[in-house]
């Protein structure tokens, strides 16, 4: 188990109330836009503004987010590629 | 004339929202969007029987906006800036869209800022200038705590709604979330003249 996949999962779901859905239900993998949890463009910059506020991660560009906001788990690998866990 | 009628009429409040699971997107909603979503919703109306560019929407908000404002507004020193999701809420027509994307409405709408907006009169020329079949007729209430103690009024949260058509059953019975008919009244009286 990674721990800081698990604690962004968590996050997630606090952060966009979403609704009968566990932080265990959401896949590593599984893509954050469009199908599954239905995230859109504006939840994509909640997602910048709570990556500064918990992790002190500044996105200045969202293309340089894009990669990033594919799964829960590229989402990790950023967070610890940018030396922030 | 064709006759209009009142088709079903609904009212909720603050708690009935917070229990209600409208799908995964409705917990993200501001609480005067998800009153009135939910109110809309309690109509029972079914929207498939319906041409669904010839529904209005005819929303009355009393504080507009100003509730989700000052959220807004207080997160402004917070770090990454204040939320993103709440600034799309920062327009006293937002629920007017959320109705519409929940039902995929695309009549006319309108709304309506204030106390003794009018709504239901504005609700009932659309449908007899031939605009629409039918229309939803909203009010919301909503003055939190925090806008209560600046604009000097008692703090209030519910919603009602009204489904008129040109023709139908007539209005249903209450039901489960109708818990207070006082809305309704808002919407069913007059304004009242500048005297």
């Amino acid at each position: 188990m990674n721990p800081l996949v698990n604690e962004l999962k968590a996050k997630i779901v606090a952060l966009f109330k979403l609704e009968d859905v566990s932080p265990d239900q959401i896949d590593d993998n599984a893509p954050l836009f469009g199908a599954g949890l239905e995230l859109d463009s504006i939840d994509a910059l909640e997602l910048v503004v709570m990556l500064e506020r918990d992790y002190g991660i500044v996105i200045k560009d969202i293309e340089e987010g894009r990669p990033a906001f594919q799964s829960v788990r590229t989402l990790a690998e950023f967070i610890r590629a940018r030396g922030s866990s | 004339m064709d006759k209009l009628v009142v088709a079903a009429a609904s009212v909720v409040s603050e708690a009935d929202a917070r229990a209600a699971r409208l799908g995964t997107r409705f917990g993200r909603l501001d609480l005067s969007s998800r009153l009135a979503l939910l109110a809309v919703e309690a109509l029972g109306v079914d929207f498939d029987a319906l041409p669904r560019d010839r529904v209005g929407i005819c929303l009355a908000t009393r504080a507009g906006s100003l509730p989700t404002d000052i959220d807004y507004w207080n997160g402004r020193d917070a770090p990454g800036g204040p939320s993103p999701t709440l600034f799309a809420y920062t327009l006293p027509s937002a629920a007017i869209g959320e109705i519409a994307i929940r039902h995929r409405l695309t009549g006319p709408s309108l709304c309506l800022v204030g106390e003794n907006t009018g709504a239901l009169a504005e609700a009932v020329l659309l449908i007899r200038r031939g605009e629409v079949e039918a229309c939803l007729c909203v009010e919301c209430n909503l003055v939190t705590p925090a806008l209560a103690r600046m604009i000097q009024l008692p703090p209030a949260a519910r919603a009602c709604a009204l489904f008129l058509q040109r023709s139908g059953d007539g209005l249903r019975a209450l039901r489960e979330n109708d818990r207070d008919v006082e809305s309704l009244c808002v919407l069913l009286c007059p304004p009242k003249s500048a005297t």
